[in-house]
């Protein structure tokens, strides 16, 4: 019962989102919209096996891109389907073709836990990448959905009562976060849920307390399989069309790993958080920067999350703390350090607009100085990044920046070289 | 409605003799580099249970090293990688140090760690990406480009240099492993983590020169990269598989274990290529990989 008042809640929110879009007037409120509700749906459906179970699919582009495909394979394979009020040829509609396309997903996560969920996690892993190679080359090679060269879908400018497509494509979409949400959650409370999280705690103990692990683990391969070729279905209408790099594309596979990652993996917030955040974000640069730096800005992102908030952004909402003593040690405040800094400095050689994304990467490295000082005893090594950031953010002459830069390489020297007799050295076990 | 899966029916073409004796020659070559690119995940994934899936991404990191060393100053790409490789050495040991003071000590190595390479890996990537853009850069020297014919055999220098230099680097570290203090050392971590503690042993410090001794194998694995074929930085992608097909394919932690997986996946791959094209290698492999994960996970000559 309380699954079902969540699932009207959600469809209220959903309908105020679409009615909040439609008065905005402007239709790339909804391409853009578009893509953040298909990472969510993406994001929900990783964090059901990742998050859940505990095992990790870098393959989410596969079975993302099964979904795509199978829509134009049946888009080609049944051309014309003349409906009672439209006289132009239509293909299947979309519902019919999501429907499909997470049948076709959830069998393939299906046969792919099957083949090796009996093994270690890590080997899942390395398959989930292998499938979505092997996929990706099949598709590659099969004319009849386009090969190499890609398909074109052509979808109708207008659709009757909705209007304009993309705002139909929108609404399904939102129906499909909608979808998403409710099963991961109902998931989260259920004896399944509490099977998975026994799962991902100890594999070996749960077995051992008689959870049908396996059985367990198939259930959250499909379910989350078929979810991701749900939110895949839609796609070739969206874009137009479709060739096997922007199906296949890297994006879907890092973002689907990194939004959970970087919201909190253990409850179904926290993908919801992690891919408005970063989905909108992504949104936002790719008007003002270049794809790649996007990319890495993902990329970093990941990595700073998983070091220096554990369990995500939820986790730091619900009050538990960063692991400051962990970004304390000499090595990881090096590493993070040096690579927290190149996105500052790409981001730098892009346009004005760019300069307050630099802020999440500044942020990181006065986190980073200041657990680094609080640790070592020298608590003025934060004011190092913070002049830097100041220095940086400013639009001034470019000789601001060589002092801001500068002042990272000291911060960075001190924290590593610089060690008072009187400091504090917390013993690192947990 | 004509029945579109017209790749599957794509032609068993007959095979001329010459062409598969070449092509296996070429196998064999391309299998001693494929060796050379996964000794280091058969160090760290196969021995020390690190699932460091950035390993494509210090290869195509050494092979950049490469590049720029030899078109700058001129000197031979394999020289200079052997010259870098104590630079990768340093840097898998400070990657050891934050993956284990951040995941092992707290045994989340399983999600976050793994979550935690992959970013690694993106970060390389990308930032090569940004630096030196998404061309095909290639390095010069000596043996890249003549060949020997030895009768209807057309032996490439710039394979059979690779091939040796491969061979040699996987000798150095078997006898490594298995006749030095440090080597045998190694292999108890791999063998049983908990007695070594028993035994007044840090595992961690082993661990950590094991790691890092798998990155600097990627900076001579990089140059030999970029000597076979022109490198840009997204094709470290395609090597994730690779690296890992061959590593299970031999068995984990068995460095002749994954010579002779990589020879397999080249000759495998080299004649797919030959008479199949060349997109549909990578197929090959990981379908490889799918049907050994499936049948036999403990590799063909696995414990």
């Amino acid at each position: 019962m309380r699954t079902l008042t969540f699932f009207l809640v959600c469809l209220a929110v959903a309908a105020a989102v679409f009615v909040l879009a439609r008065l905005v007037g402007n239709d790339y409120v909804f391409f853009a919209g578009y893509v953040v509700l298909q990472y969510i749906v993406l994001a929900t459906a990783w964090n059901i096996l990742g998050g859940y179970t505990g095992y990790v699919n870098f393959g989410s582009a596969a079975f993302f891109a099964l979904g795509a495909y199978a829509s134009v394979f049946l888009h080609k394979a049944f051309p014309v389907v003349t409906t009672y009020f439209l006289d132009e040829p239509y293909a299947l509609p979309i519902p019919a073709l999501i429907v499909i396309g997470a049948i076709i997903s959830g069998f393939v996560g299906l046969g792919m836990g099957y083949l090796t969920l009996r093994l270690r996690g890590a080997f899942f892993a390395i398959a989930t990448l292998a499938l979505a190679v092997v996929l990706q080359t099949l598709i590659t090679n099969w004319s009849y959905v386009g090969g190499a060269r890609g398909a074109y879908v052509i979808r109708p400018n207008e659709i009757e009562p909705i209007g304009p497509y993309i705002h139909y494509l929108f609404l399904l979409m939102l129906a499909l976060v909608v979808i998403a949400l409710t099963v991961a959650r109902s998931i989260e409370r259920s004896r399944l849920g509490l099977g998975f999280a026994a799962i991902r705690d100890d594999e070996l103990a749960a077995e051992a307390s008689g959870v049908p692990t396996l059985k367990l683990k198939l259930i959250a391969t499909t379910i989350s399989g078929a979810l991701m070729g749900m939110a895949g279905a839609p796609f070739p209408y969206y874009i137009g069309y479709l060739q096997p790099s922007s199906a296949f594309a890297l994006d879907y596979a890092v973002n689907s790993i990194a939004m959970p990652m970087i919201g909190g993996t253990t409850s179904w917030v926290g993908p919801l958080i992690g891919a408005v955040l970063l989905g909108t974000l992504q949104q936002v640069a790719t008007v003002t920067i270049s794809s790649s730096v996007n990319l890495l800005i993902v990329g970093l992102l990941i990595v700073d999350c998983v070091i220096i908030a554990p369990t995500g952004i939820l986790g730091l909402l619900q009050g538990r703390r960063t692991a400051r003593d962990v970004v304390a040690d000499q090595a990881v405040f090096a590493l993070l350090f040096v690579i927290n800094v190149i996105p500052i400095y790409f981001l730098h050689q892009e346009a004005l607009s760019a300069r307050p994304l630099e802020i999440i990467f500044w942020a990181v490295l006065i986190f980073l100085a200041l657990a680094r000082g609080r640790m070592i005893g020298l608590p003025w090594l934060v004011a190092l990044p913070i002049v830097g950031a100041a220095l940086s953010v400013v639009p001034g002459p470019s000789w601001l920046w060589l002092v801001s830069a500068l002042t990272l390489v000291i911060c960075l020297a001190c924290g590593l070289l610089l060690r008072p007799r009187e400091a504090i050295v917390r013993s690192g076990t947990p | 409605m004509d029945i579109p899966f017209d790749f599957l029916t794509n032609a068993l073409v007959d095979i001329p003799f010459d062409l598969l004796v070449n092509a296996l020659v070429a196998g064999l070559l391309l299998g001693a580099f494929y060796a050379a690119v996964t000794i280091g995940v058969s160090i760290s994934f196969g021995m020390l249970d690190i699932v460091n899936i950035a390993h494509p991404g210090f290869i195509i990191l050494g092979s950049y090293i490469a590049y720029i060393v030899n078109t700058r100053l001129g000197i031979d790409p394999i020289l200079a990688s052997i010259v870098v490789a104590p630079a990768f050495y340093a840097l898998g040991a400070l990657v050891y140090q934050v993956y284990y003071a951040s995941f092992e000590r707290y045994g989340q190595e399983a999600l976050r760690g793994l979550a935690f390479f992959f970013g690694l890996l993106f970060v390389t990537e990308v930032t090569l990406i940004l630096v030196f853009g998404v061309d095909y850069r290639y390095v010069e020297a000596p043996y890249i480009g003549p060949s020997i014919p030895i009768g209807i055999i057309d032996l490439p220098l710039r394979m059979l240099v690779p091939c040796l230099v491969a061979l040699a680097l996987i000798g150095t570290l078997q006898l490594f492993l298995s006749w030095s203090f440090l080597g045998r050392a190694v292999m108890a971590v791999a063998q049983d983590q908990l007695a070594l503690q028993l035994m007044a042993a840090s595992p961690t410090r082993i661990k950590r020169v094991a790691f890092a001794l798998s990155i600097a194998t990627t900076s001579i694995a990089g140059a030999l990269l970029i000597v076979i074929q022109p490198v840009e930085p997204s094709i470290g992608r395609e090597y994730i598989g690779r690296v890992f097909a061959i590593c299970v394919l031999g068995g984990l932690g068995s460095l002749p274990g994954a010579l002779i997986g990589a020879f397999l996946l080249g000759i495998v791959e080299s004649v797919t290529s030959t008479f199949y094209g060349p997109s549909w290698a990578p197929a090959v492999a990981f379908g490889f990989l799918l049907i050994t994960l499936a049948v036999r996970p403990a590799g063909i000559f696995g414990r």
